[in-house]
């Protein structure tokens, strides 16, 4: 095999240097603009590290060549189930364990039926979506307070910095790394993405790697849960219902297929992650405006996978 | 072998929309209300036939190729939302307004359909990609203030009974015309069954590509036209706000697929729509809440999907009791 020319090499790294690019976009324009550099780190710390945290997870769920629509309704119910553990005891502990727990429950019921029943997991956890945004209307309902579920600000605040949300997060990401990298889960999942028929011949149980890509994933959601909670006490049917669909463009933009297999990174979805919060960030300090704003991203978002994919473009169209 | 009759194909392609009638009208008769109990409610009634009939079609032309396709929700928005203004501007009566609103969905198709065969990016990231570039260039477009026309009493005059069934008619005839019977559809269909030989055998996929993305994008123009003559208003989503109206489509498709072996498809498509149609009016009808409807459609879209992929070992095993039992 030949040495790889830095024209070759580009698509490798397209995501990574997509990300750097957008740090000195970020320093370039806050400087230009006069910006308070320091407080924007910290918003896209706060802003990237839920989506970062469940994108990681999810990778796991990718990897397979599934896809999971659910994942932001999952993090909504974790998180309001964890707030109204929280208001019965007042504990902490509690509130993480209810976090963690609740996801792990919907992320086994949703892998689950996918598996014993034979469903297409798109379209099951399409149906999942649509009961967790309903139970998190009913959740709300019955907690009787208005339209919101809050837990007091001054009880979280301890939590809320930057070292600690940081350590949850690399803390998850060495574990997910290791699973993946080290561990024959990764290698097996990594296989069935890239070509089920022969993983299956070779043995692997596509459905109990299903299950546990779920469970891997569901814990990355408790954990997002926990500290969307510790950010904005104050839950509504809204919240972390965009991180779904944020999920897959991370995912995506971090330079993983969306198909799976054995191209697939954990660090996608950090890299990811991280470049919409920066780019978010500098959308929002040219005060383009949302509706340009998010064109802009829809561009750069479209432009970086085009580079990403490289010469990986056949004669026929993708599917 | 013996070939099934015309009847009996006709009667099982019926089935599932009566079935879903019949328990609805029980369910009605227990409650003590009526389905159909005036013209509004044939009107809601008609207006979800067309809705979902139009927006499964859309879904359904691209995912059958593998093309899945967010931006269905986007496209019917910016179409509306700019045909809306149009219609403002100009004064252009409702079926004008609607074929804008159909020429500019097409267009946006196309243009979806172009960054697709041009970047050879997989479908679903591109329509990822474009379902956030339209929302955000419909929001642009209006401020973010979105469109009114509630004073325009020709363009909401345009939901009625009538309208709707020939609206749906027309698309019905259309989409059968153009997937059945020309040979844009046989490309089509051959690309459907097996993309390389269809390819090597000469079939332009690209042109059939740009084909179904500037059908299914008229498709969904007449869908945004639809929801803004009915509200007299559209509004505006931003971060994929706009993509809730594709969900409605699954459970149809799945319907019409399993009608599709008795009858033609889309027909079955269409009947597919008609029963979640009954179901939306039992909604309206019995004051359903929106997290019980929510949880009711999602229910039925996972009970009939796992009949559909263990039909086999269910139909077995219904086969098997019955030999028992003889």
């Amino acid at each position: 095999m030949g040495k790889q020319t830095w024209k070759e090499r580009i698509p490798a790294f397209a995501s990574v240097l997509g990300l750097l690019v957008l740090i000195a976009a970020y320093y370039i324009v806050g400087a230009v603009r006069d910006a308070n550099v320091a407080y924007g780190l910290k918003a896209i710390v706060n802003q990237s590290v839920v989506v970062a945290l469940v994108a990681t997870g999810a990778v796991f769920i990718y990897t397979l060549g599934s896809f999971d629509i659910s994942l932001g309704a999952a993090t909504g119910v974790s998180a309001l189930l964890g707030a109204m553990a929280y208001n019965a005891t007042g504990s902490l502990v509690i509130m993480f364990l209810v976090c963690v727990g609740v996801a792990v429950v919907l992320g086994f019921i949703n892998s689950s039926l996918a598996s014993v029943f034979n469903l297409p997991i798109f379209v099951t956890t399409v149906a999942m979506m649509s009961v967790l945004s309903a139970f998190m209307l009913i959740l709300i309902g019955w907690n009787g307070a208005g339209d919101t579920v809050k837990v007091k600000a001054r009880d979280v605040r301890p939590l809320d910095n930057i070292p600690f949300k940081v350590f949850i997060l690399v803390s998850y990401i060495a574990l997910c790394w290791f699973i993946f990298t080290l561990l024959p889960t990764g290698r097996e999942a990594k296989f069935i993405g890239g070509s089920p028929v022969c993983a299956r011949l070779s043995g692997i149980n596509e459905k109990k790697l299903g299950i546990i890509a779920s469970l891997i994933s569901a814990v990355g959601i408790g954990l997002g849960a926990f500290l969307t909670i510790i950010y904005a006490p104050t839950l509504t049917k809204d919240t972390a219902s965009s991180i779904g669909m944020d999920v897959i463009i991370a995912i995506v933009f971090g330079g993983m297929p969306v198909s799976g297999g054995p191209r697939s990174r954990i660090l996608s979805a950090v890299v990811g992650a991280f470049s919409m919060g920066f780019m978010t960030q500098i959308m929002s300090m040219l005060n383009l405006g949302s509706g340009y704003g998010q064109m802009i991203k829809a561009a750069i978002f479209l432009l970086v996978v085009f580079i990403a994919l490289g010469s990986q473009r056949g004669k026929l169209l993708t599917r | 072998m013996k070939k099934p009759s015309l009847f009996r194909n006709l009667l099982l392609s019926l089935l599932i929309p009566c079935a879903v009638l019949l328990v609805l009208e029980i369910i009605a008769l227990a409650k003590g209300v009526r389905l159909f109990v005036n013209a509004d409610s044939w009107k809601l009634f008609f207006r979800a036939v067309a809705n979902v009939t139009l927006t499964t079609f859309a879904l359904s032309i691209n995912l059958d190729s593998g093309r899945f396709d967010f931006s269905l929700g986007s496209v019917s928005m910016l179409s509306a939302t700019i045909a809306g203004t149009l219609s403002q501007q100009w004064q252009l009566g409702p079926w004008l307004t609607l074929a804008a609103a159909v020429c500019i969905a097409a267009g946006l198709g196309l243009i979806h359909g172009g960054v697709y065969v041009l970047t050879r990016i997989p479908p679903i990231i591109v329509s990822l990609g474009m379902a956030l570039f339209y929302e955000g260039c419909a929001f642009a477009f209006t401020g973010g203030k979105g469109v009114s026309l509630v004073t325009r009493t020709d363009i909401i005059g345009f939901s009625q009974i009538g309208n709707y069934i020939l609206v749906t008619a027309a698309a019905v005839a259309l989409i059968v015309l153009l997937f059945d019977y020309t040979r844009f559809g046989a490309n089509y269909r051959a690309l459907v069954s097996g993309q390389k030989i269809a390819v090597e055998t000469g079939i332009r996929e690209v042109g059939n590509a740009l084909g179904c993305y500037a059908v299914s994008g008229a498709l969904m123009g007449v869908v945004g036209f639809i929801g803004m003559a009915n509200t007299g208003s559209q509004q505006m989503a931003l971060n994929f706000g706009s993509i809730g109206i594709m969900f409605t489509a699954f459970l149809p498709m799945f319907i019409g697929g399993w009608i599709g072996r008795y009858i033609n498809r889309r027909i079955g498509i269409m009947l597919g729509a008609v029963s979640m149609a009954l179901i939306s009016l039992a909604y309206a009808r019995f004051d359903t809440a929106s997290s019980v409807q929510s949880i009711v459609s999602a229910l039925l879209l996972v009970l009939f999907l796992i009949y559909l992929n263990n039909e086999f070992a269910i139909l077995s095993r219904f086969r098997r009791k019955q030999e028992v039992k003889s």
